[in-house]
């Protein structure tokens, strides 16, 4: 960093706004620390943050609850992390006009929280919500199970504020639920993984919260029958709002006892409507060798996003693929690892062909050999279909001998041109991303 | 003015150089230069503005469409797609003269993945025909523009359209898993896939909506979803414009999200009546359809709330549809309404502002008297539910100084728009119409993130030109891009009037 | 050549009224250009260009109006390929009334650009001989009758001499109808009387074509009617009704049949004239426009058009008198253009079809899509006939079903040409044959 970098970023947010040193523990991603960590106060503050560091050509992370901090290509140079802890207001909520405006740093939770006292939702589940801030969230396009009925980041999120990597102040979208006035630069920021601009607020469409809500679990024998009941409530008149499958290890982990996989379907609606959905459930997984449907907790939804991973995770791999082949990769994938004596956890948001697989070494022991040549092969798999895969999280040691992002082909290319365009310098999250970027 | 004459003049020996390159891409029959023939290519659906190609070209492939773009950047021309010409901006319009590219040759259903809801289809695809493919097998594709029947997939894609039952689906960019593009350069790229996610930027939705000056695309994979299982469509009659508005966050406000929300008013409902007779009461100031979709259990309890909501808010009367037929009809009067004003007007100016839905009873209010004010009438038709406002003002092109007022209403409306924390297009895009607008919602370093973006596709800006941004003279855009020469102008084919 | 986007300039406001050929076109006006009947137009969903579709004829007729484009072979051919099926107009929300518009367009052309020799030969002899004459049109049938019972028919088919004769003649070969024999073509008794309690007494129109090549639909309809209480009067004095003549352009002697054909009628004191021919119900509801300039006739003329029925649209107005005996078949509807665009008659068919006993009827996909035969159309145009009619082949061998039932000679012509051409063995019957099985089973 240079010389007085920091000192001008201590004048322009405060000094004690700029942590250094050993206070930078909380930023250490993969062995490596940043210069600083800056707390703006203000969409004002993170535009004067962002211009310095432009002009020092030092690099900036943009950092919201830091719960996807290690996804990515490892940084090859240190640089400035952008918290954006203090921009953590409720600005608006209109709930005639089923909207809210809030700054990128508060949180799911407090969000959600402040929404539900007044009857709406964000329907956005994602795992760690007391930590993931809405800004960290739309950059990593994160989700949970509930997506399989409300989409994504990309189905939500109808204005955006960002702060560019020349500290230009600009807005995409508006305060309305359909818009077609320029381009539409949220889908942009979404998932860009801060590489593109630095989201501040952002307007979000929201929800009336349901009557009445209920998670239940059907156990298989086989994965294989589970799949079926997947494709079964896939090609029915119900309307589930998740409907997510777990392999026996998943399933374990998650504290649901299946002797072969489990089903875990989710619905809302009217009580008569849940209720309704429900015994159909039970008759549709019974033909196929499901057992008595449960109702599960509602505890059971939160951690449902974080995919279930049991103790002695050394890697997760997340694919995206089309639904009917979940059941299958989910079973090569478990088998590929087991050939190289690997244990999997497999737990897929099925309906949308999502799926999410940790994987475990003995004793927590690591061989980066054979977990990279599971991983290398996983990828093949998915891509075999049609799919795409991302090494999610993987030791150094791994992400060195297998890419953490598909290629993402001619569209690269294209991709490239964007961040060049966006980014000229080359300062947001330098090397993260895919194709380079 | 366009003058026949002229042009043969200036471009005949170059015109049939360009027509020959043409003819060996995508074949004789595939080739327009005939000013007569051109001529009906001059506008798409908004008669407000026109312009006239120099070439219409009918490809069958992406590699024709790339081989023709291959040529239109070898030779410095301007080139923009066209669909069904249903647009409402002025979109596909060429304006600065040079190519259109017509896809109404590529409207093929090449894929159904009934398994995986999701069909891969052509651009030239007419919308409704894809839901008349799936529906056999009990699925349909959701985004419902009221031109549905006559618009493409491809024009869809350009303008995010949306439709009646977007309130509770969404609109085009939630149902597009991937394209095929032809880069403004040729490339051949694809954008997304048939899976929910791609790596890298999400270049799809970044594409849909960016009013074809992004390139083209040729393959479309879209979703598809399952018919609901039961649906219910409530007629409510009001008796004032004020009540209908109230209704409709009324019936947000119990928790409900119905498939569709619409309002009508008076004068829409007369022309719709007479075009089709479906069943609106005349007298009625303003009618709300509201649709249910879904289980089938519930249904009765969920329609009850509505019906409350609206009695509630005033309705005089509120009937739900009694069968297919009744709910069918209803639909086809809401669905045909702009097209119905023909019987009231020779011409009119649909504007496409969108409003939070709580400021409805203000913003229609202040609509009439703007309209009113510059002496002319305004009938409304439009989505209510979405705050997407479709005031429609009704003219007549042959009474000298009636567009201009009807211009100067309209950009009152899209002030009005803005000043509410609303937007300028809910759903018919920019295109040419409504670029010198942008500025009422957008600040300058907006604009210029947005035309990085476009440089980033279409660094040659000779992919559909002058569209989207705020133009002087609707030649020059705003940016790094400054004002040149027109490509033609410069070899001397033309000049500028 | 300018490139400006202009706000469109104020039309010059024009002298007077629209007009081409002294024939108003005014309701180009009503077009606001909303493209909603684009997908509608058959032409258009085989060419995909605009100047091939109803929004984009109507901006070339208007175009032609205002002196702003001439009419050019180019333009012309564009008018002329327009089938004239008026699919537009039951999906055009502004009303415009389309069919008005192309056929002033058409008698535009007629005059100003009416082609060679060989073409003015084909429209006397079709328009100004045998249509106007039903006599000739008699004997030329009994020619065809001969030149097809002789074997000639199956040497010429064989040999390869179709290919040679000129221009329109090869669809015109390939479209004859099997002639019935002498005994088929005896003209109607001028009275049925109708059977059980009597309703109405009802005129039917012969029709040219009609009466010489179907003979045995009028005979069908006369005894259908009969049966549901109606008495059939037969005028001996009527001819064409001039609907092919006003399609083709050929607007004065179409002023002059409808004249005829009116004071034909007027005679039979009937309380409604029953057609079971599309195009000529479709155009003789319309005489009151068409008369609406000639004081002596328009008074006449509206009366005359308001009591033109469809025998469909009459049927259904009544639940079918029994008893109908079952007839165990699975038939497909097609709509007649001039049925159910021109008159809007949709439903009415199809109830009278529910009502027979055993018979099943599958949808047609594309059932209100033009089959070609337009007309003269299908002579006049083989290229674009051919592939509407291939296009309607295909959807009718997707049903399934044994036989099309339509009602139309049209459209059952160039449908069993195309299913023939198929070898395919589906049957295509006019609405009234198939009722009359269920009476006389």
């Amino acid at each position: 960093m240079p010389d007085g970098l920091l000192d001008t970023l201590r004048a322009t947010v405060g000094p004690a706004n700029v942590l250094t040193g050993v206070d930078l523990s909380p930023y250490v991603v993969e062995g490596r620390t940043p210069d600083a960590a800056v707390f703006p106060g203000s969409t004002e503050e993170v535009a004067a943050v962002v211009t310095l560091a432009a002009g020092a050509e030092t690099p900036l992370v943009p950092w919201g609850g830091g719960t996807a901090a290690s996804v990515g290509v490892p940084a090859a140079r240190a640089g400035i992390v952008l918290d954006l802890a203090r921009l953590n207001r409720l600005l608006e909520h209109e709930p005639g006009d089923l909207t809210a405006t809030v700054e990128a740093g508060l949180t799911m939770a407090a969000l959600q929280a402040a929404l539900r006292g007044r009857g709406q939702w964000l329907s956005l589940d994602p795992a760690d919500g007391e930590r993931a801030t809405v800004g960290g969230v739309l950059a990593a396009n994160a989700s949970g199970p509930r997506r399989h009925l409300y989409g994504t980041a990309r189905d939500l999120l109808i204005g955006v504020t960002v702060v560019t990597a020349e500290g230009v102040v600009v807005k995409g979208g508006g305060k309305v639920v359909k818009n077609v006035a320029g381009y539409d630069l949220p889908k942009l920021f979404i998932g860009a993984w801060g590489t593109l601009g630095v989201i501040v607020e952002a307007t979000l469409k929201l929800r009336p919260v349901p009557d009445a809500e209920r998670l239940v679990c059907v156990g298989f024998d086989r994965l294989k029958d589970a799949g079926a009941a997947v494709r079964a409530v896939m090609g029915s008149d119900l309307i589930p709002n998740a409907v997510e499958l777990l392999d026996a290890a998943a399933a374990a982990a998650l504290g649901v006892t299946a002797p072969g996989a489990a089903l875990l379907v989710g619905f809302d609606g009217l009580a008569e409507q849940v209720e309704w959905q429900c015994a159909e459930l039970g008759r549709l997984a019974g033909a196929l060798g499901g057992r008595e449907p449960r109702a599960l907790p509602p505890e059971t939804w939160p951690r449902l996003a974080a995919g279930a991973a049991g103790p002695g995770a050394v890697a997760v791999m997340t694919f995206s693929v089309l639904p009917a082949q979940a059941a299958e990769l989910m079973e090569q994938g478990a088998d590929a690892a087991r050939a190289r004596g690997l244990q999997t956890a497999w737990a897929a948001h099925a309906g949308v062909g999502v799926v999410r697989a940790t994987l475990a070494s003995e004793a927590g022991r690591l061989e980066p050999g054979p977990v990279a040549a599971a991983l290398a092969e996983w990828r093949e798999l998915a891509r075999a279909g049609g799919g795409q895969a991302t090494l999610e999280r993987a030791p150094l040691a791994v992400k060195a001998l297998v890419p953490v992002w598909d290629d993402p082909g001619a569209g690269g290319r294209i991709m490239q041109r964007v961040k060049r365009e966006l980014d000229p310098k080359n300062i947001l999250n330098p090397g993260r991303f895919v194709a380079g970027i | 003015m366009y003058n026949p004459a002229t042009m043969a003049a200036l471009t005949a020996t170059r015109k049939r150089e360009l027509r020959r390159a043409l003819e060996a891409i995508v074949g004789a029959p595939g080739v327009l230069s005939d000013p007569d023939e051109l001529l009906v290519y001059e506008s798409d659906g908004l008669t407000l503005f026109r312009a006239l190609a120099d070439f219409v070209v009918f490809p069958t492939s992406a590699e024709q469409v790339s081989a023709v773009v291959g040529l239109a950047n070898r030779e410095r021309m301007p080139f923009v797609a066209r669909g069904a010409g249903t647009g409402l901006s002025g979109g596909c319009l060429p304006a600065e003269g040079g190519l259109v590219l017509s896809l109404m040759r590529m409207n093929r259903v090449l894929e159904v993945d009934y398994e995986n809801h999701f069909a891969v289809v052509e651009p030239g695809l007419v919308n409704l025909h894809l839901s008349w493919t799936v529906g056999p097998r009990g699925f349909y594709y959701a985004p419902d523009p009221s031109s549905q029947q006559a618009c493409t997939l491809g024009g869809n894609i350009a303008n995010n359209s949306g439709g009646p039952h977007t309130l509770k689906y969404g609109v085009t960019t939630n149902h597009v898993l991937g394209l095929e593009v032809v880069m403004p350069d040729g490339e051949i790229v694809w954008l997304g896939g048939r899976t929910r996610e791609a790596s890298g930027y999400d270049l799809t939705g970044v594409f849909v909506g960016s009013e074809g000056t992004f390139g083209i695309a040729t393959k479309i994979v879209v979703r598809i979803l399952k018919k609901p299982q039961a649906v219910r469509t409530v007629l409510a009659v009001f008796d004032q414009i004020d009540q209908a508005s109230a209704a409709v966050s009324a019936i947000i406000a119990r928790g409900l999200v119905p498939a569709a929300v619409e309002m009508i008013d008076q004068l829409t409902i007369q022309a719709v009546e007479d075009a089709f007779g479906c069943g609106y009461p005349r007298d009625a100031a303003a009618a709300l359809l509201v649709e249910l979709d879904g289980l089938a259990v519930g249904m009765e309890a969920q329609a009850a709330r509505i019906v409350e909501a609206c009695r509630d808010a005033g309705a005089r009367e509120v009937r739900a549809a009694r069968d297919e037929a009744e709910r069918q009809l209803l639909w086809k009067g809401r669905k045909s309404a702009f097209g119905a004003y023909g019987r009231v007007s020779p011409a009119y100016m649909v504007m496409d502002g969108v409003i939070p839905r709580t400021k409805l009873p203000y913003v229609l209010r202040r609509v009439n008297e703007i309209v009113a004010a510059h002496g002319l009438r305004v009938g409304n038709v439009f989505h209510a539910g979405d705050g997407n406002l479709h005031p429609n003002i009704l003219y007549d092109p042959r009474t000298p100084g009636e567009e201009a007022r009807v211009v100067a209403a309209g950009a009152e409306i899209m002030k009005l728009c803005a000043e509410v924390g609303g937007s300028i297009s809910g759903e018919h895009g920019i295109g040419l119409e409504k670029s010198d607008f942008m500025p009422f919602i957008f600040s300058a370093a907006d604009l210029a993130l947005m035309q990085r973006l476009k440089n980033a596709f279409n660094p040659t800006g000779l992919c559909n030109p002058g569209k989207v941004f705020p133009t002087k003279k609707s030649c020059v855009e705003v940016g790094p891009v400054a004002h040149r020469p027109h490509a033609i102008e410069e070899k001397g084919l033309a000049q500028r009037f | 050549m300018a490139h400006t986007i202009e706000e469109r300039a104020p039309a010059p406001a024009p002298a007077g009224p629209l007009s081409l050929h002294g024939l108003s076109v005014e309701g180009v006006n009503q077009c606001v250009h909303c493209g909603l009947c684009l997908a509608s137009c058959p032409t258009f969903a085989e060419l995909g260009t605009e100047m091939d579709s109803p929004r984009g004829r109507i901006f070339l007729i208007k175009s032609l109006a205002e002196g702003r484009v001439a009419l050019t072979e180019g333009t012309a051919r564009h008018l002329s390929l327009c089938l004239d099926c008026r699919a537009c107009e039951t999906v055009c929300p502004a009303g415009v009334p389309y069919g008005r518009l192309i056929e002033a367009a058409k008698a535009a052309i007629e005059r100003e650009r009416p082609g060679g020799p060989g073409r003015r030969a084909f429209r006397w002899l079709n328009f100004g001989l045998l249509l106007g004459h039903p006599r000739l049109l008699a004997l030329a049938a009994a020619s065809l009758r001969l030149y097809q019972a002789s074997g000639l028919q199956s040497l010429v088919r064989a040999s390869g001499l179709v290919r040679l004769l000129p221009g329109t003649l090869p669809a015109w070969e390939a479209l004859l109808p099997a002639m019935p024999a002498a005994a088929g073509r005896v003209p109607l008794p001028p009275l049925h009387p109708a059977e059980g309690a009597r309703r109405a007494r009802v005129a039917l129109l012969a029709g040219c074509v009609q009466s010489v090549v179907f003979g045995a639909h009028n005979r069908a309809t006369a005894r259908v009617l009969a049966k549901n209480g109606y008495e059939v009067v037969v005028p001996a004095s009527q001819g064409c009704c001039g609907a092919l003549n006003a399609h083709g352009g050929d607007h004065a002697r179409a002023l002059e049949m409808a004249r005829r054909t009116i004071a034909a009628f007027e005679g039979a004191r009937a309380e409604a004239v029953v057609v079971n021919t599309s195009g000529c119900g479709a155009h003789m509801k319309a005489y009151g426009h068409l008369l609406g300039g000639d004081p002596a006739w328009a008074a006449r003329a509206r009366r005359f058009a308001a009591s033109v029925r469809d025998v469909a649209e009459l049927l259904a107005q009544a639940p079918l008198r029994g008893p109908l005996a079952p007839v165990p078949m699975t038939v497909t509807y097609h709509d007649p253009c001039h049925v159910v665009h021109g008159q809007k008659i949709r439903d009415e068919p199809r109830r009278l079809l529910a009502q027979i006993p055993e018979l099943t009827v599958v949808d047609l996909a594309e059932s209100d899509w033009c089959c070609g035969s337009a007309g003269l159309y299908n002579l006049t145009e083989p290229e674009m006939a051919g592939r509407l009619l291939r296009r309607k082949v295909g959807h009718v061998l997707a049903t399934g079903a044994e036989a099309v039932v339509t009602a139309n000679p049209g459209c059952i012509l160039q449908i069993q040409q195309g299913l023939a051409a198929h070898g395919a063995p589906v049957r295509v019957l006019h609405i009234v044959e198939i009722l009359d099985r269920a009476y006389h089973a």
